[in-house]
């Protein structure tokens, strides 16, 4: 509830009908006002305080959005601790709470992997035969989930979302791409599609409104490609071809946007996914396409550091 | 009448807006600059297809090949289809009938058998290409595209290869009409024809995998017996008259 996407989560869940009370869990306080949700404050760490909690308030639906991906707030080896962390207290909590109906997990398209001859354009009924790092977190946090449904009978959905682009939502993929420079793959320079903050919002509450048991893709429509992203962006495009690849990554890196594994593999290999089913899964369709994402991307203003008039320390 | 601007014009200053003013000026040289480097590149589809490259290999085609389609007036409208065309080693006849049949049909059309290897997979997949997987298929039907798949390549051009039952089997699941088209094209000349027979229908109901091994048997019926029809290409030369394959002689 602490990050850009939980706090958007618990917002439009405030909203809704059929949510009593509503209570979350987070290592940072929630970024938006948000006016009837229970709060608490924890690290993914403090198994027994999460425990207690939740099992504590029993609740019907629990919606795990706790997932760090590697170089958005936090290096890949601490992303993925702290995801797993969070996924064993959190999901193992759950599993002890009788009233549980439903849990609706965060999962990526990235659980697709993007190895040779893998389908360029996965629906859900595609093998999850992760690539990357990142993906083989996400694939983690759904198989503890399907175990624990299965185990207690319950339903069990996964939002494998796309990489989401919003105004506050830490990517390593829009920090890269909103770099001056941005190198892609001269030789591939395949496409791929994101998702937007809003969209993906309204998918984990549908999904929880419906008791949904079953993963559901939620990407924008369209795609685009590097090439096409950085010349909407009016970003300088700097082609690579293979062992440059190395110190790309590093003078990203150095200058700000880091580039992890599943990023990487993006700009090499590309990164779709068939969202035909959102509709009958989670009752809409995305409005926003990759490309107008995109250009949200470019359109937020940029961080302008004013120097101190008068140097007082 | 109110001014939208005057708030604008009151609180800003004459230097304030000749900074603003240059920092424009200086964002569009930057725009021209960047702009020309990714020219000429069009969007991309859901699959990667890039239809200002398609149109542009349709025009370089159209300075070798003077292709004739007949028969497309059967296929749908709307709805997906599979169309099955017979192929011959290195003449990549499926990328063809796909560019022809998207230009006689004026409706995207998809071809099955790209590589996945950059960069011969990468620009197969801007004209439109998919992989040879039944899902990656499937998931094109399901969404109302055109799909067209080759026969295993042969040598001679008057004999059709195995129709892969597997692709067939992605139109079976999503209820897609399967359509048999020949494709013949003169070695020597600048004639080149796609024929789309009608839709192939299973005779017997079947309920499990027979259904589209019957199916994939009878597309490749179909398509020898268009090819038949054809009568092969004519070379222009004596060639023709050697009874050497179906390169005419008949």
């Amino acid at each position: 509830m602490g990050g850009d996407l939980g706090s958007r989560v618990a917002e439009r869940l405030e909203q809704e009908s059929w949510v009593g009370s509503l209570m979350g869990i987070d290592v940072d306080p929630p970024r938006r006002r948000l006016h009837r949700s229970e709060f608490h404050l924890m690290a993914p760490t403090e198994h027994d305080r999460i425990v207690d909690t939740i099992t504590a308030f029993d609740p019907h639906v629990v919606v795990h959005i706790s997932v760090w991906e590697p170089y958005s707030r936090a290096t890949p080896g601490l992303a993925r601790r702290l995801t797993d962390d969070a996924a064993t207290s959190i999901l193992g909590a759950a599993a002890e709470c009788r009233a549980l109906e439903s849990v609706v997990v965060r999962s990526g398209i990235e659980v697709y992997g993007r190895a040779r001859g893998a389908p360029t354009r996965p629906d859900e009924a595609a093998d999850v035969a992760p690539t990357s790092d990142y993906g083989r977190m996400l694939a983690g946090i759904e198989t503890t989930a399907a175990a624990i449904g299965a185990r207690i009978g319950v339903a069990v959905s996964a939002i494998r979302m796309g990489t989401v682009l919003g105004p506050h939502v830490p990517s390593p993929l829009g920090r890269l791409l909103r770099m001056p420079a941005v190198p892609f793959s001269v030789l591939a320079d395949p496409p791929f599609a994101v998702a937007e903050d809003i969209e993906v919002a309204k998918a984990f509450v549908e999904a929880a409104r419906r008791r949904l048991a079953e993963p559901v893709n939620v990407v924008a429509n369209g795609a685009i490609t590097t090439l096409q992203a950085l010349r909407r962006g009016r970003r300088v495009p700097v082609p690579l071809l293979g062992p440059d690849w190395r110190i790309a990554q590093l003078v990203s890196g150095l200058f700000g946007a880091p580039i992890p594994d599943h990023v990487l593999e993006l700009l090499h290999r590309g990164r779709l996914a068939d969202n035909s089913r959102m509709e009958e899964l989670v009752g809409f369709r995305p409005r926003a396409t990759t490309g107008e994402v995109i250009d949200r991307l470019y359109a937020w203003p940029t961080v302008i550091r004013i120097p101190a008039r008068e140097q007082v320390a | 009448m109110t001014d939208s601007t005057y708030e604008a014009r009151v609180i800003t200053l004459p230097v304030e807006r000749t900074l603003t003013a240059a920092r424009r000026r200086a964002a569009e040289a930057a725009t021209r600059q960047v702009a020309p480097l990714g020219g000429g590149i069009g969007g991309v589809d859901d699959w990667g297809r890039d239809p200002s490259l398609v149109k542009l290999s349709a025009r370089l085609g159209r300075l070798r090949w003077r292709t004739v389609v007949g028969g497309q007036q059967q296929l749908p409208t709307r709805a997906g289809a599979l169309i099955v065309v017979n192929s011959r080693h290195y003449a990549l006849s499926a990328v063809w009938a796909a560019i022809a049949l998207g230009e006689a049909t004026g409706r995207t059309v998809r071809f099955a058998g790209r590589s996945d290897v950059a960069p011969i997979g990468a620009l197969a997949r801007r004209l439109g290409g998919l992989l040879s997987r039944p899902d990656e298929v499937a998931g094109a039907l399901r969404a109302g595209e055109l799909v067209v798949m080759g026969a295993a390549p042969v040598f001679h051009p008057r004999r059709v290869g195995r129709v892969d039952h597997r692709l067939v089997g992605a139109a079976v699941a999503t209820q897609t009409a399967v359509f048999p088209a020949a494709t013949a094209s003169s070695p020597l000349g600048r004639g080149a024809r796609v024929e789309v027979g009608p839709a192939a229908r299973s005779r017997r109901r079947r309920r499990g995998p027979l259904t589209e091994l019957e199916l994939a048997d009878q597309v490749e019926r179909r398509i020898g017996q268009l090819l038949d029809e054809l009568g092969g290409t004519q070379t222009g030369t004596p060639l023709d008259w050697l009874p050497l394959s179906g390169m005419g002689g008949s």
